[in-house]
């Protein structure tokens, strides 16, 4: 197996409110392989989102990351993300580690054209010497990205593009700076399912052209078993269940992550009756004691009450957070 | 489960004790009513505390409380009628300064000054409500029907409202001032009932009847120009609203459209439009003292902090206390409406009510409990 | 219930609840003096529905799925055609005669977060139907109750509002209020959609429970090939306004015909990684055109792999292909 490009230890991440304090993700711990397709997986709340944002800083007040630590290897070096001051992690945010986010309307300035917007992620980083000269590489990128004529959409501004063509151009300035991870929140929710296929084979193929390593973060079931190598199922601010594609989906462990897998409906098979998962997610101002699953769990036991189960290798590498595997 | 786990300081203790001592009341009356109501008291609840985050929110209300308390009590605390005129029993009341004969001193009729302004209390709040009731339903009606049907009904309504805001508001107040008060003082006198009616509003004597009648031209004038504003905002908020699901549902379940203005968006837009009263108490109290003070709307002897300080300007810079005490005095009514308005703007919308809920707390406590928010109850 | 004597009366199918025949919606684009043109939101749809089945109704969003469903109930009036309930011209009714329909027919929306009045409780919302129709209830309270109890919630529930429950419960005081006029039709607009699949579930379910108990026919409006094939009998694919191909559901996924089905199948990931790594992918060419200036002939020729010379000119008519299974497409 490559090496870890991305090792996420600890990860806690709290949100500071008057009604309370939001646990919002809890120990996370994961690492990412070099060049694999990472899949964070759950459903709304689970804190996803705050794992990915976390691992650049960007955790916003009254947010704030509590404990952890998350290192990033590029060639040789060893950086932990989470100590870096902030003129450094601007560097490596954009350049190094690039976003993609769920939006692509609220992602691009309607301000600006989109070359300018492509060209300024260059400029910032310092791959081109001004913003005129940066159109041309632009030109270039959004090439790549498949961007039905370039030469005239760099002077379109987001508004006169459709959604599918503006995730185009987010993905084209997420790339533009060859970054090594590429961390793609919920990338095609907002899409239809035939302008999905193309982003997401787009994303495919950036990978391959470029050997970067994507970090998926997404609800559906179906995008994870088309993209991931790997994947990691999130509960209520925990991963509970990490393991290889097939093996999640052949043989899942957790209870969690089985009654995800049988609540999906799956168009290609003929299903009586959905099976469900009584109850619904917790609060994470005061998340349930032990394992956060256990009040919904089919198979509850008196330790998952009292004791928070911690990952273990199940299989060669599968692991779960379970006290009854 | 239940929102008594907040965090609460002493304001929200004490907003607590009141509604709890509200609720009591009712419940005494009513039985059950508490159990059935028990969301909307921890809404309450949830609403002061989110006021209760704000200071000048704060201080606002409690000005706003003193000058409605005065505007209510103020003619019955007042230690002299506002129609006593001391000079004619001792002449060296004219113009006596602060301390000498009378705390705040006294006008040029020897009048005791803080008499006069507890009294101009009850006048700035009766005209602001007046031309509050007078203006803002009509406005809310107007604005509901054009940003509900829209089309051709919406420019109708919203042209007739521009030809309103363009018109100069001095312009009609100095207009009405000259035409009708004749005609009030008219309709007055036929209707003994509303005449005693009115006086009683105003906490005057019998014998400014007639004086009534200029005061009410200046009120009438200023609701005829009041309603655009909110014509205006009750149409914007209710084309965002008719786009609500919640509309199109009770379209569905058969529901005219005047039973969806007011039933359903109605309760939705009041916020927002409940602000802006509050603002233009603050508003209206500053116009009305405006226009006294060029001479139009009160005639003395009523007491007007407009026209104590028109009054005043004569005898300046000698006579300060003319001067300085009404202004304050307006100052602080206005300003205490003008903070309440601003933050009633959180309070009023449920979304940014919840919002605050979630800020972060700057002052960390050193024991935090672990507080919840109401849960939602496991399906 | 009375109805004009003017009123169109069908032969009907006994087994038949509602037929559209030639269903057009068109939405004309304003420019600043003049109609610039029209969006043809729903653009000649035809389809029946019979007592007891789900209809279900899939395509992606602007092919006009939500505004049938919607010009169905006359929440939309509709630019064109006939919607026959129970042998009825729904657009032709007059005021008493919608007050009938409005109780027979439903709608469940897609937003639980929006479709219910933050200002009312549960009871309020679920009895404000009652109230406006004018139906005699001997305790409001026990018949809100028994119809919560229906849905999934309980007694608890009565005096609450909207934002104190989740997404899931929402929807669920939202078939409670629908319920509470013991409709036959309900149109389901992407009911589960904004609500996560460990909940979608549940919500389906419980659907499904309340459509055999209450013998309810439903048209189901979604995006999800997965939650359609669930629970619906039959389906129509949507496509820019028209019904492309429309058959049994089973039939229709194990074998569809229409070009655009084909590509919508292969387009949807399916969570099952061996299925999805080894599928081959239809090339999906472009995207979904604008509804103002549709392409002439088959509207879905300029994205179509297997587009000839025809499809650009004449657009295709509906043909049945087999039993119960029609498709609007120049290959067959």
């Amino acid at each position: 197996m490559s090496k870890k490009i991305l090792e996420v230890k600890n990860l806690t991440v709290h949100f500071y409110t008057y009604a309370g304090i939001v646990k919002a993700i809890e120990e996370v711990s994961f690492d990412v392989f070099e060049g694999e397709t990472f899949a964070l997986v759950g459903e709304t709340g689970c804190g996803k989102s705050v794992t990915a944002r976390a691992i650049t800083q960007l955790i916003e007040s009254p947010g704030r990351i509590v404990r952890g630590e998350v290192y990033y290897n590029p060639d040789g070096e060893r950086l932990n993300l989470l100590e870096l001051p902030d003129e450094e992690i601007r560097t490596i945010r954009g350049n190094d580690i690039a976003y993609i986010f769920q939006d692509p309307q609220s992602s691009l300035d309607p301000l600006y054209n989109v070359g300018y917007q492509v060209s300024e992620s260059l400029f910032v980083h310092g791959r081109v010497k001004s913003i005129k000269d940066g159109i041309k590489k632009a030109v270039n990128i959004l090439r790549t990205v498949l961007l039905p004529d370039p030469e005239r959409r760099v002077s379109n501004y987001p508004h006169e593009l459709s959604g599918g063509m503006k995730q185009r151009v987010t993905i084209g300035i997420g790339i533009s700076n060859d970054p090594r991870i590429l961390i793609a929140d919920e990338p095609t929710t907002a899409l239809d399912v035939t302008v999905q296929a193309q982003i997401l084979w787009l994303i495919k193929e950036m990978k391959k052209r470029y050997g970067v390593t994507v970090i998926l973060i997404t609800h559906d079931m179906g995008v994870v078993a088309d993209m991931a190598d790997r994947v990691a199922v999130m509960y209520a601010g925990k991963i509970v269940e990490v393991a290889e594609v097939t093996e999640v989906f052949k043989n899942p462990v957790h209870p969690y992550t089985q009654g995800l897998l049988k609540a999906v409906p799956n168009p290609l098979k003929k299903i009586e009756r959905l099976e469900t998962i009584p109850g619904t997610v917790p609060s994470l101002i005061n998340p349930p004691s032990g394992c956060r699953f256990h009040p919904r769990c089919p198979e509850i036991s008196k330790v998952c009450k009292e004791k928070i189960p911690e990952l273990r290798e199940v299989k060669k590498n599968h692991f779960v957070a379970c006290h009854n595997r | 489960m239940s929102q008594d786990e907040y965090y609460r300081g002493i304001l929200d203790r004490i907003s607590d004790a009141f509604i709890g001592l509200f609720v009591y009341l009712i419940s005494t009356i009513r039985k059950g009513w508490r159990e059935k109501n028990r969301s909307r008291i921890a809404e309450w609840k949830l609403m002061f505390y989110a006021l209760n985050r704000s200071p000048p929110g704060v201080i606002g209300l409690f000005l706003v409380t003193i000058f409605v308390f005065l505007g209510i009590f103020g003619p019955l605390i007042a230690p002299y009628k506002y129609n006593y005129f001391p000079i004619f029993e001792n002449s060296k009341t004219y113009l006596s300064p602060p301390g000498e004969f009378f705390v705040l001193g006294a006008d040029h009729f020897g009048r005791d000054l803080l008499s006069l302004l507890l009294q101009g209390a009850r006048t700035s709040l009766v005209i602001s409500i007046i031309v509050i009731l007078l203006g803002v339903p009509a406005g809310i009606i107007l604005g509901l029907i054009a940003g509900y049907f829209g089309g051709k009904i919406d420019e109708l309504i919203m042209r007739i409202t521009d030809m309103f805001l363009a018109f100069p508001p001095l312009i009609l107040a100095i207009a009405f001032a000259a035409v009708l008060p004749d005609r009030i003082s008219y309709l007055i006198n036929t209707y003994p009932p509303l005449q005693q009616f009115l006086l009683w509003l105003f906490a005057l004597e019998r014998t400014e009847g007639g004086n009534l009648s200029r005061l009410l031209a200046v009120m009438i004038a200023m609701a005829v120009v009041w309603w655009p504003g909110y014509a205006r905002i009750t149409r914007g908020s209710t084309l965002t609203e008719r786009e609500a699901l919640y509309v199109e549902s009770a379209r569905a379940i058969g529901l005219p459209s005047s039973k969806i203005m007011l039933r359903h968006i109605l309760p939705n837009i009041i916020g927002p439009i409940l602000v802006y009263v509050t603002l233009d108490f603050g508003t209206v109290v500053l116009t009305e003292a405006g226009l006294s003070f060029l001479g139009l709307g009160a005639t003395p002897p009523i007491a007007d902090w407009g026209r104590i300080v028109y009054d005043g300007t004569q005898f300046f810079p000698n006579a300060w206390w003319l001067i300085i005490f009404p202004g304050f005095i307006v100052f602080l009514d206005v300003l205490g409406w003008n903070l309440l308005g601003d933050a009633l703007r959180d309070v009023l919308d449920p979304k940014l009510r919840r919002s605050i809920e979630f800020k972060v707390k700057k002052v960390k406590k050193s024991k935090t409990k672990d507080m919840e928010i109401k849960e939602v109850e496991h399906e | 219930m009375s109805l004009s004597e003017a009123e169109y009366m069908v032969q009907e199918n006994s087994r038949t609840l509602l037929r559209v025949e030639n269903l057009k919606k068109y939405f004309p684009v304003k420019g600043l003096f003049f109609t610039k043109g029209y969006v043809k939101a729903v653009d000649d749809v035809s389809f029946t529905i019979e007592k007891g089945e789900t209809f279900g109704l899939v395509g992606e969003s602007g092919c006009g799925k939500t505004t049938v469903g919607r010009t169905i109930l006359r929440l939309i009036e509709p630019t064109g055609g006939r919607i026959v309930y129970e042998g009825r011209d729904v657009t032709k009714f007059r005021k008493n005669e919608m007050g009938w329909f409005r109780k027979k027919a439903q709608i469940m929306f897609q937003d639980p977060y929006s479709s219910l009045n933050p200002r009312q409780t549960v009871f309020q919302l679920v009895m404000e139907p009652v109230k406006h129709h004018g139906i005699g209830v001997d305790d409001p309270e026990d018949f809100v109750v028994e119809l919560l109890e229906l849905v999934g919630l309980n007694e608890g529930h009565l005096y609450r509002y909207p934002h104190e429950f989740s997404g899931g419960q929402r929807q669920r005081i939202a078939m409670a209020r629908i319920l509470s006029l013991k409709p036959d039709f309900v149109v389901l607009d992407e009911p589960t959609s904004a609500l996560d699949v460990s909940v979608q579930a549940n919500i389906l379910n419980t659907l499904k429970d309340i459509q055999e108990d209450m013998d309810l026919t439903y048209l189901f409006i979604s995006h999800d090939l997965g939650i359609v094939k669930y629970m619906s009998h039959r389906t129509g694919v949507m496509y820019l306004g028209k019904i492309v191909e429309v058959g049994e559901s089973d039939r229709l996924f194990e074998e569809p015909l229409h070009p655009y089905t084909k590509l919508l199948f292969s387009a949807i990931p399916v969570p099952d990684p061996d299925i999805e790594k080894s599928k081959g992918k239809i090339e999906v060419q472009g995207e979904p055109p604008s509804p103002i200036n549709p392409p002439s002939g088959c509207r879905f020729h300029p994205r179509c792999p297997y587009a000839k010379e025809i499809c650009r000119e004449k657009e295709p008519e509906f043909k049945e292909i087999e039993k119960n299974h029609q498709v609007a497409c120049w290959l067959y």
